[in-house]
């Protein structure tokens, strides 16, 4: 046995090369061989029918001009809820309702916010009905600005509130003490520590929406965008499977920019030695203040969201306004949907799972210090490319390398679609956290005598729990919100709920995907609400280190 | 120690990707019919039906897709695809086949009354028209179009909704109607101002204009027949107008996939019964006839019905698709 030299990390490496590997290296070959390889062998062809009339530069300049914007704007929005949760004295009640309601919406499928801003900023709309006027035009650059950023909210407000957890405030203390004005000492205790988060939270908001196609085929109106074009290639009245991997090979030239962007602010990471319980300075304008700034916030995204629990009780909005249950009973004793529910369930756990498994061994490898750390740079880059692939471009690539396979139409290939598709945010969830945590923790167990598993198990695990849990439900969440990719993997025996609403976009019939986005969104909080009690009750069991 | 550990971590992590990927691979009901479909739910209600009462029920799954979806179903999958029978717009399958010639010849005879491949037969048409919403022309003081070349008057700049023909099907049925009757110049200027009324309603699906229609977003929209008829009988706001420059179909078909040995009789069979069975029942929703003895219903179906002068082929299509990319 003491010849086998195969270290922990090592193997986690080994392992996760081979997935990463099989499920997203060859697909994506698979895709650039697409756009270079045609019926009469090796062609530039494809390429240069993009590019000749030069609309792809407008379509492109469009993508980042609109999703930079909604990024920034989704950045300092998402700030200002995290900074009321971590630096004031609101009631810890209170928090908990803000944390909690910036996460809605992302327990609903972004299919759904097309409809629901229809249906809300509208000619016929909830709200103009309400406010007698339209207040903006929602198709075009309005519109989609208004969708990217409901949509981003969550995982920016998630990546900043999560860092903000482990910023030792009493910084601030020291800074005042110093002699620092109010704008410095804010500047160097609270912005300084979070300016990588900050990149990574516009990075993420930028890229999703970039290569989000649910939103602009409602929304865009004559604005071309990338996403747009991709989708007219890939599955338009004329796909062309060769120009549209072209195409994406031009999506994911923002992933080169990202890794060069994170790579220069990781510098900027702040480790603590200790997160130290402070008492905040009393500031009853500053509390009260963020307060209503989080409400307004919170209130404006809900607002979007409210159609849907009216239009489905409605007999035919807007024109028969009366009560109906019609709907909903109609959709509920549809008698494939309860295996189609299952499924979806099923798929959602094991993702989850297996998904926060593979997050947690990687994250350590790449956050914690140890003689593998450099080949951390692997999923560092992993999670950068992931993040920046489209789902539809993942879904087709995945279709073309697995069809005829024994993977075609299983569980197991829409389930690692699913784990390779929302790697990113989870990963570099896990990671920041853990880069928080003290890095000495490893050296001085090792002098102890106990082996890396055993730290890992006892005392690195333990106080990332928190992480954890909230990992796990961004997987099962996700893997239960997600349309783009699992619709070219779903068979007939694996259909999952999101490709049913698919299907009923196809027949127009909103009604129903209000009504089972609502089952959805039940779901999701059920098991957030699991998730939340399991850590509750673990908490008060005992205190970690 | 630590390596016996890790082993059971690994051998764990594989055992769970494995009983999920063993989930699919044991199913009892192997000797099922998957039929892949992008028809409406009314078409899909029929055809079980007339399965059902032949005795087919319970030896079929239908699966319901997105044209768009099913379209790069078929093109990325060809004959490794699960299902063993496809219903499809027809130009689709033609193209399908000639790409991964995927489907295998019908075993019998189709009486239709035009000709079509030997690999596929049709069961429905459909028909486009203008739709109106009668609500917001009032509102709006607008008159009612009576052609499609009325829709590029400057007087419905923002109030009209079409389908972009990179996106969807259904655009194609106005094309044509353009097309064959002002030639392919003369549908270069009107659709350019057609496109630049719509403006932002410019829509990728062929189901958008009747939801802003219905909506009540746009006034006037280009889509399906039948559609503006459904939201009509529903009481909504909703008319249609046949259009002075005829209304255009297209067929949807069915198609057997050939799967070699493993290619399912029963399959067969099930095409052979609803093209022969299914179809009264069919066109009471597509009320265009296809076969030799049907006859439509004056009311159901446009009096002024056409079809072009060419047949409807991809590179049709694609022509069609660059000329309208011209205009935009």
């Amino acid at each position: 046995m003491k010849k086998l030299k195969v270290s922990p990390q090592k193997t986690i490496l080994i392992f996760s090369c081979l997935l990463f590997g099989f499920f997203l290296l060859i697909p994506m070959v698979t895709i650039l061989c697409k756009s270079f390889y045609g019926d009469d062998g090796v062609t530039s062809e494809y390429y240069s029918r993009l590019f000749s009339g030069g609309s792809i530069f407008t379509s492109l300049l469009n993508s980042v001009l609109i999703s930079a914007l909604s990024g920034l704007i989704t950045t300092i929005l998402a700030f200002i809820p995290a900074y009321a949760i971590n630096y004031t004295n609101i009631s810890r009640k209170l928090k908990k309702v803000i944390a909690s309601l910036v996460m809605l919406p992302m327990l609903l499928p972004t299919i759904t916010y097309g409809f629901a801003i229809i249906y809300s900023f509208g000619k016929q709309g909830l709200m103009t009905n309400l406010l007698g006027t339209q207040l903006i035009d929602i198709y075009g650059t309005a519109g989609l600005i208004i969708g990217f950023v409901i949509y981003t909210l969550p995982i920016s407000f998630m990546l900043i509130n999560n860092t903000m957890g482990y910023v030792d405030k009493k910084f601030m203390i020291v800074s005042r003490m110093m002699g620092d004005s109010k704008i410095k000492s804010f500047l160097t205790t609270v912005i300084t520590p979070l300016i990588s988060t900050l990149a990574v939270s516009f990075i993420q908001s930028f890229t999703l929406s970039f290569t989000d196609y649910g939103i602009p085929a409602a929304l865009a109106g004559n604005v071309d965008l990338l996403a747009t074009r991709l989708y007219n290639e890939m599955l338009g009245s004329l796909p062309d499977f060769n120009t549209g991997s072209a195409v994406s090979i031009i999506m994911l030239l923002p992933s080169v920019l990202s890794i060069i962007l994170i790579s220069s602010l990781n510098k900027y990471n702040i480790r603590y030695n200790k997160i130290s319980v402070i008492e905040l300075t009393k500031n009853k304008v500053r509390d009260i203040g963020m307060g209503i700034a989080s409400g307004v916030i919170i209130a404006c995204v809900l607002s979007v969201f409210a159609v849907i629990f009216i239009v489905p009780f409605v007999e035919q909005w807007p024109y028969k306004m009366n009560f109906s249950l019609e709907h909903i009973t109609e959709i509920l004793s549809d008698s494939s949907l309860m295996s189609v529910y299952k499924n979806s369930l099923l798929t959602a756990v094991v993702t989850a799972v297996i998904g926060t498994l593979v997050v947690y061994s990687l994250a350590l490898v790449s956050a914690r210090r140890n003689e593998h750390r450099h080949l951390g740079k692997i999923p560092d880059i992993v999670s950068l490319v992931t993040n920046t692939i489209p789902g539809m471009v993942l879904g087709v690539a995945y279709l073309l390398t697995f069809k005829g396979t024994f993977m075609h139409n299983t569980f197991a290939v829409i389930i690692i679609c699913n784990i390779i598709h929302y790697f990113s945010s989870p990963y570099l969830m896990m990671k920041s956290s853990l880069e928080k945590l003290n890095a000495s923790w490893e050296t001085t167990a090792k002098l102890m005598g106990d082996s890396w598993i055993k730290t890992v198990i006892r005392i690195i695990t333990p106080n990332a729990v928190s992480t954890l849990l909230e990992v796990f439900s961004y997987f099962f969440v996700n893997a239960m919100v997600t349309v783009s990719a699992v619709i070219f993997l779903a068979g007939t025996k694996t259909m999952i709920i999101t490709a049913k609403i698919k299907e009923l976009q196809h027949f127009a019939n909103f009604n129903e995907i209000f009504v089972l986005s609502i089952l959805i969104l039940i779901t999701n909080l059920l098991v957030k609400g699991l998730v939340r009690l399991f850590a509750a009750i673990r908490s008060k069991k005992g205190k970690t280190v | 120690m630590k390596f016996k550990k890790l082993l059971s971590m690994v051998t764990c992590a594989c055992m769970m990707i494995t009983a999920c990927a063993g989930l699919t691979g044991c199913s009892g009901e192997d000797e099922q019919v998957i039929i892949y479909s992008n028809a409406d739910d009314e078409a899909v209600e029929c055809m079980k039906n007339t399965l059902d009462s032949n005795g087919y029920e319970g030896k079929y799954v239908f699966q319901s897709f997105g044209t768009s979806e099913l379209g790069g179903k078929m093109l990325a999958e060809g004959r490794d695809i699960e299902a063993d029978i496809i219903t499809m717009s027809s130009y689709y399958i033609e193209s399908a086949q000639s790409e991964s010639d995927m489907f295998t010849n019908l075993t019998f005879e189709v009486n239709t009354t035009d000709s079509y491949p030997s690999y596929y037969a049709p069961f429905l048409a459909n028909q486009g028209a203008i739709l109106v919403n009668t609500d917001v022309l009032i509102e709006q003081g607008l008159a009612t179009p009576t052609s499609v070349k009325d829709l590029a008057n400057p007087e419905y700049a923002g109030y009209i909704s079409v389908v972009d023909i990179q996106g969807s099907s259904t655009a194609w049925l106005m094309i044509q109607s353009l097309v064959n009757e002002y030639g392919e110049e003369g549908t270069k200027e009107i659709l350019t101002d057609i496109y630049k009324n719509a403006g932002a309603h410019i829509e990728q699906s062929g189901s958008g204009p009747i939801k802003k229609v219905r909506a009540g977003e746009v006034a006037i929209g280009f889509g399906l027949r039948h559609q503006a008829i459904a939201d009509k009988n529903d009481g909504l706001p909703v008319d249609f107008v046949d259009p002075t420059e005829g209304n255009f179909t297209l067929t949807e078909s069915l198609a057997v996939v050939d799967k070699g040995d493993e290619t399912k009789e029963l399959a067969m069979e099930m095409v052979q019964c609803i093209t022969e069975k299914g179809r009264a029942d069919l066109m009471n929703y597509y009320p265009v006839p296809l076969y030799e003895g049907e006859t439509a219903d004056s009311n159901a179906i446009s009096a002024n019905s056409k079809t072009f002068a060419e047949p409807l082929t991809v590179e049709l299509l694609e022509k069609h698709r660059n000329l309208s990319e011209s205009c935009k």
